[in-house]
């Protein structure tokens, strides 16, 4: 399992603790915990230390639309670890700052999409959503299933009817569940089924966003979780999209993407999560990894992960810079291009790749319609 | 089970399942399907005019003979009107470079191209034996890739030739890009994927006409054209290893065939999204020398050990640290700056060329990177001549060595 040594607790850190001359070790920010170590000459805790690296993330918006009407953020919420701690740090600096008088520059909304629509997994998340409403309840929660997706996006039976071709065939007097799972099943491999569910959720939150007036989404995903999207997107020849799909950017659709907790491993947040009673309720925690499993029926993004996290045991600093280096990519210019009629990306090349490796897939009304990843998965393709 | 027909002729029985997309073909109709392949991307990339001279980077190993084979049918076919001939590089390894010369000897004379063979020995004085007795088997990668890439281009000036082709394969360039993304390497990831990687910096233009084929086809292709090559890896090579990029990419292929060529996809479309000031930093002679020194000579040279991947680890553990002591100095307006200063941020330092003065080589320095190697070499030659006992490590390499050689005959026999 995926655990390095956090990096608080690292050696370089103790150049800058003096315990023997402090007669006062508390965090400078709780008065709570102990301080153990330094940043910027404030001595803090290390849960104050995960805390300040998610605020100086959201540094634009906290002082962003002072004056004017605050900046909305849409914070999916997925009852796993990282969005959990997410939205428990945001919170708590709301609270903060409303406490001391101080004014925040944005709000958020939280979304639920209801865990048991989108995997089979059996384990009843009510209670989970009951203590998050309980715990969080200065915030609006929408909570919505997997298939509201045919409410939010109307075109998307007409846009399903076309990636699927003969595999799949709409009946509209079916419930939007049974639509949404047929289509599902038509995807035979398990690399095409997860990349089509993450391109189908990711277009959920964005439409549900845009109803709701958010101008960004504030993502939950953890370094590690980044290094893996990152290279999973590479290998499923979407590197095109990962400047808004691992990097803070503008996506396709108008809406910002925002990671915050990019500087942080998982296992630092597990940490954090481990100390939170409120959060202890909420979190559903992660399946461990089955390693009765053939590397070949695995999905490409499973593989990543658990190459993440393998390695990552050893080079965490390593994977940290993975997503780091998709960071620095520029987003494509070429505005008029054709996109994606499903996941938004760029039809054909990225400008200034003159390759010809989208020659290679079949020439049919199909690729001219969706993008070179999403042709991929395609419940069509053979592999 | 009853025959399968062929997926492309419906006719003929498939004995092959191709890689690349698991179509079942007879062998007639992979064999045209591999080269047509090839001519698409040549056409598609203009990659030849008609006349122009081509050296073939030839090495005996199945990637520069099938590309041999394969240009020479196609140049036959479309009417390309090339001149072809072979080059080849004697790095001086016995054991292993003097066997598959052979190879490309017998090539020649199938393929009826003329050969040029030029030594290290004769370019700087050095075998790669000699370099290894010297440095050891750590790190020897770094000079036979520095060396092979000067030679190549000194191999072509010599017979006149600017266009030197290579072997390097889908397998190759998708390793790249993703040792290049676990590395943060950005110019590398800006040029690593490109079909031709000429640089202002020489006037020989470097290409890979086999980009897009997968190593299992060049494989299947070499097997039913009965190809005749040279199996073995370098001797060398077992030490330097781009370990993770490739044990992940088989892992990749095995969960989706295409995966490969998607990966070259993605570095593709990413080359192009590097930003502009880090992708021109390097693009000179010894920034090509490295480039080509990974999986340059067809084997497993010149790829990142896990040592460096440790060396990595502790430099940005240390540049994590020192990021927690910086003072951080803002800006007065509300710009955003990235908590991640990139080299983005960072004033570009301009590469004039000039030419090495040692060599007269191309170089963005006053010495050429070959010339600052083999000037290491030179310095330390009589120390070595002098040592008489024999450490640990040379003791362990040697087995190594020895092991590996024993291994190559039993594969040549």
């Amino acid at each position: 399992m995926y655990s390095p040594e956090p990096r608080f607790n690292s050696r370089h850190f103790t150049a800058v603790i003096m315990p023997a001359k402090e007669l006062n070790k508390q965090c400078m920010e709780c008065k709570d915990a102990e301080f153990e170590l330094t940043v910027r000459k404030r001595q803090l805790c290390r849960f104050r230390f995960i805390a300040h690296k998610v605020h100086s993330r959201m540094s634009v918006y906290r002082a962003f639309g002072l004056d004017g009407p605050k900046t909305q953020l849409l914070l999916p919420v997925s009852f796993g670890v990282s969005s959990s701690v997410l939205l428990h740090i945001l919170n708590a600096d709301r609270q903060h700052r409303l406490d001391n008088g101080r004014p925040l520059g944005y709000d958020f909304k939280i979304l639920v999409i209801e865990p048991s629509t989108v995997v089979a997994t059996g384990i009843p998340f009510d209670q989970n959503y009951e203590a998050l409403e309980k715990n969080f309840p200065m915030h609006t929660i929408s909570r919505i299933p997997f298939h509201s997706i045919f409410d939010h996006v109307p075109e998307m039976e007409e846009i399903m009817q076309e990636y699927a071709g003969s595999k799949f065939i709409d009946d509209s007097t079916r419930s939007n569940e049974e639509r949404l799972s047929a289509f599902r099943a038509s995807i035979s491999t398990p690399t095409s089924r997860t990349d089509v569910d993450t391109v189908l959720l990711t277009r959920l939150v964005v439409e549900f966003a845009k109803k709701s007036g958010c101008e960004s989404v504030i993502w939950g995903d953890s370094d590690s979780r980044l290094a893996a999207k990152a290279l999973a997107g590479v290998a499923k020849g979407r590197g095109a999209s990962l400047t808004w799909q691992v990097s803070d950017g503008m996506s396709p659709w108008g809406v910002r993407f925002e990671y915050p907790l990019r500087d942080l491993y998982k296992a630092e947040l597990l940490q954090y999560e481990s100390v939170c009673a409120e959060l202890s309720d909420i979190v559903i925690p992660d399946q461990p990894p089955s390693d009765n499993i053939l590397t070949k029926n695995l999905s490409i993004d499973e593989l990543m992960l658990r190459y993440v996290q393998n390695q990552g045991a050893k080079y965490p600093g390593v994977m940290a810079n993975v997503a780091r280096t998709a960071n620095k990519l520029n987003p494509s210019t070429s505005d008029n291009a054709p996109t994606c009629a499903l996941c938004a990306g760029l039809v054909g090349n990225v400008k200034g790749n003159s390759g010809v490796t989208v020659a290679n897939q079949v020439e049919d009304n199909h690729s001219s319609q969706f993008c070179y990843g999403c042709m991929r998965s395609r419940p069509e393709e053979l592999c | 089970m009853a025959p399968t027909a062929c997926f492309d002729c419906k006719e003929a029985r498939a004995v092959i399942i191709r890689p690349k997309n698991r179509h079942k073909l007879c062998r007639a109709c992979f064999i045209k399907v591999f080269e047509t392949e090839v001519h698409e991307t040549i056409i598609g990339t203009n990659l030849f005019f008609p006349g122009e001279r081509v050296a073939i980077g030839a090495s005996g190993g199945k990637d520069s003979t099938v590309l041999a084979a394969v240009l020479k049918t196609l140049n036959e076919r479309y009417n390309y009107g090339l001149d072809l001939c072979l080059l080849s590089i004697d790095e001086g390894i016995r054991g292993y470079r003097d066997d598959s010369l052979e190879t490309v000897k017998r090539n020649a004379v199938q393929y009826e191209m003329p050969l040029d063979i030029l030594g290290y020995s004769e370019l700087y004085g050095w075998t790669m034996d000699q370099v290894v007795e010297q440095v050891g088997k750590k790190g020897n990668c770094t000079y036979c890739g520095v060396f092979r890439r000067q030679a190549l281009d000194r191999g072509a000036a010599r017979l006149g030739i600017k266009h030197v082709v290579t072997g390097h394969n889908a397998d190759d360039v998708a390793e790249t890009v993703m040792m290049n993304l676990l590395r943060g390497d950005l110019p590398r990831l800006s040029r690593g994927t490109s079909i031709v990687t000429s640089s202002d910096a020489s006037d020989i233009k470097r290409s890979k006409p086999l980009k897009y084929a997968y190593e299992k086809e060049i494989v299947l292709y070499a097997h039913h054209r009965q190809l005749d090559y040279f199996t073995t890896e370098c001797i060398y090579s077992p030490e330097a290893f781009r370990g993770s990029a490739r044990t992940l990419i088989k892992d990749l292929e095995k969960i989706r065939p295409s995966s490969i060529l998607d990966i070259v996809k993605s570095g593709e479309d990413m080359a192009a999204l590097v930003p502009v000031e880090v992708r021109g930093a390097g693009k000179a002679t010894q920034a090509g020398a490295e480039e080509e020194s990974a999986g340059g000579c067809g084997s497993q040279n010149g790829r990142t050990s896990g040592g460096e991947m440790a060396a990595m680890e502790k430099q940005l553990t240390e540049n994590d640290a020192a990021e927690s002591l910086e003072t951080e100095i803002k800006l007065p307006s509300g710009a955003r700056v990235k908590p991640n200063r990139g080299p983005t941020g960072k004033a570009v330092k301009t590469q004039t060329i000039k030419h090495c003065e040692r060599c007269n080589y191309i170089s963005s320095q006053r010495i050429c990177k070959a010339c600052m190697l083999l000037d290491g070499l030179n310095r330390n030659r009589p120390k070595t001549a002098i040592e008489v006992g024999v450490g640990m490590e040379d003791e362990e390499s040697s087995s190594t060595l020895m092991r590996q050689m024993e291994r190559a005959q039993l594969s040549a026999t």
